[in-house]
């Protein structure tokens, strides 16, 4: 998967689930998730949910990080890094 | 002495010490104290109706500090806000509260872009960043531009710290409310006292041997009463109060442990498990750390010997406690906590605690009654509720809904609820509100919603859900459709479709079994 592809299946995941469809506009891609209050601490178990099974991959306990998984930008360097090795 | 005097105590006698740590910043007890003056005089500026009620829409913060402090120095009523609300419970509890002026941190803004389109009933808002979205019916204010300006203020003379005379001599005025969830789903207002809250206070440093080298490890939101209590022991000790708010990364909140060398740690049952399944918690010595705390829910007792056979030379405190008593009502001496384990301890000095059967009689030992509560830790009663409150506040005394036996040391344990209430991860969560928010789907015909035992959370929400004839419906549909409703604690972690729902001969469906 291309990291234009990606960056829009993350966007729709985050939109959807914690936005209820609306304001795909009100974040940008370097948001942080944390500072712009999108997804709170139970929030982000439901992201981490979703990218294990989707990109059928375990995320190990140290890469449960802010730098990995704070933004739309951050998750799609981390995918690509696990995905492609 | 007033809430607000805790932190003039401690501004007076150690007005360099730290009182916050947030992330890079900092701040002093003499500038904090600095701050919270001249917001007051502000508050007071503007004219409020005599015990406005004063929202704060924050997240753990420095912000947050100063405007609870503040609030109570202007003589109005603070109103912690569950930040995680969807903006028609925020709606519900500003009304209920009469709440005009509201504290919200810029972040938050989203949910006011719905709230503008309802009665709101706000008149101000004060932030720390200008607001994008604004309504015309509201006058915004720059909590900056404000503190810019300080008032000139002079530290009285003290001499001790803070003493049960403290409490004794405060006033039982409503100082704070916190909303909580009931049975019935409508969230209640529990209105606490300057006395209820510094009884509270002094009761829990006593126990916890807090003083004023202490640092806490925040993890806990402070508008959740838990929370509250932390800040206001601190507070009341010149401790020092490290917030990190991103317990989701717990690597991160264990590296923030290790660099302002904390002593202390607090969790409800759910941090201890991501901390222990999630991180490299276990692996970590943290020397500073002298005590860690666990209230928020029972903790399984392999969770506990699993954290004292990790840290067997630090303090591991179980508590339990009730919003509606300020919160502590017991606690478990570290001493004890494995030749006691499952226990939730003594009471906290100050409070009297009894188990009452049904006809209000004492049980005797080792027999099951309900938890009952005296002292001056023990609500005002809920706002707006005189029902609710005749339920749960009988002659001064806290009828819990907590079931519980004491052994021949006088130990208690809990056994059971006598309310319909999960609580997972801290959250106390209305079955029936989860009940009737699946039943407002139209392809559900009928829903039993319990708590179920859950490794992460303590307890996790599982509903059994009867779909009318002819429709179809996944897990997934379902969660979602809650997740538009209710906050995401509150979304069904298990979901089962099933025929029919087992029921008693009176009709009642049997959970029992579906369990």
């Amino acid at each position: 998967m291309d990291k234009d592809t990606l960056k829009k299946e993350i966007r729709e995941f985050i939109v959807d689930t914690f936005l209820f469809g609306e304001g795909a506009d009100s974040f940008t891609d370097s948001d942080s998730f944390m500072q712009t209050g999108i997804v709170d601490s139970t929030g982000i178990l439901e992201v981490t949910g979703f990218i294990e099974e989707k990109f059928d991959f375990a995320i190990e306990n140290e890469e449960m990080t802010p730098v990995n998984l704070d933004s739309v930008d951050n998750l799609v360097a981390f995918i690509s890094k696990k995905v492609n090795g | 002495m007033n809430l607000f005097q805790i932190l003039e105590k401690s501004a007076a006698l150690f007005p360099t010490n730290r009182a916050v740590i947030y992330y890079d910043d900092s701040i002093t007890y003499q500038k904090l104290y600095q701050n919270v003056i001249t917001l007051s005089d502000y508050l007071i500026s503007l004219n409020l109706p005599n015990n406005s009620r004063i929202g704060l829409f924050l997240e753990n913060s420095i912000d947050y500090v100063t405007a609870y402090f503040a609030v109570t120095k202007a003589g109005c009523t603070v109103v912690p806000l569950d930040t995680s609300l969807h903006p028609e419970k925020l709606l519900t509890i500003l009304k209920d509260s009469e709440i005009h002026l509201l504290f919200a941190h810029f972040k938050f803004q989203r949910i006011f872009k719905k709230l503008y389109e309802m009665q709101h009933g706000l008149s101000h808002i004060i932030s720390e960043k200008d607001f994008k979205l604004k309504s015309e019916s509201i006058t915004y204010y720059d909590l900056q531009q404000i503190l810019n300006s300080p008032t000139q203020t002079t530290l009285p003379k003290v001499t001790n710290p803070i003493h049960w005379d403290d409490a004794n001599n405060a006033p039982h005025e409503l100082a704070a409310m916190f909303y909580t969830s009931g049975s019935t789903g409508e969230a209640k207002g529990v209105m606490l006292s300057h006395k209820n809250l510094l009884s509270n206070t002094i009761g829990t440093i006593e126990y916890l041997k807090l003083t004023e080298i202490d640092s806490i490890m925040v993890i806990l939101p402070f508008y959740y009463i838990y929370g509250n209590s932390l800040m206001l022991t601190h507070i009341a000790t010149g401790g020092t109060l490290v917030i990190d708010n991103r317990f989701m990364y717990a690597e991160t909140i264990l590296d923030t442990m290790e660099k302002e060398k904390v002593t202390g740690l607090s969790g409800v049952p759910s941090n201890f498990l991501i901390l222990l399944n999630k991180s490299t918690f276990t692996e970590r010595k943290f020397p500073h750390l002298r005590y860690m705390t666990q209230a928020g829910g029972a903790m399984a007792p392999d969770i506990i010997k699993r954290v004292v056979d990790a840290f067997p030379e630090k303090e591991l405190y179980i508590m339990y406690g009730q919003t509606e008593a300020s919160p502590r009502i017991t606690w478990l001496p570290p001493e004890k906590v494995l030749t006691k384990i499952g226990s939730i301890g003594i009471e906290v000095n100050g409070l009297e605690v009894k188990l009452l059967d049904e006809n209000g009689s004492e049980v005797s030992e080792n027999q099951v009654g309900e938890i009952v509560v005296g002292g001056d830790s023990v609500m005002l009663g809920y706002w707006n509720q005189p029902d609710e409150e005749k339920e749960v506040l009988k002659n001064g005394k806290l009828f819990t809904g907590d079931l519980a036996k004491r052994d021949d040391d006088g130990y208690l344990y809990i056994v059971g609820r006598k309310k319909e209430i999960i609580k997972s991860g801290g959250n106390r969560i209305s079955v029936k509100e989860v009940e009737e928010t699946l039943l407002s789907n139209s392809k559900i015909h009928e829903v039993a919603v319990f708590g179920v035992d859950d490794d992460i959370f303590g307890e996790a929400v599982k509903a059994v859900i009867v779909l009318r004839d002819g429709e179809e419906a996944d897990e997934k549909e379902i969660q979602k459709y809650v997740r538009t409703l209710l906050p995401e604690f509150k979304v069904p972690r298990y979901v089962q479709f099933i025929e029919n729902l087992p029921k008693s001969q009176a009709g009642k469906v049997d959970k029992k079994a579906l369990r």
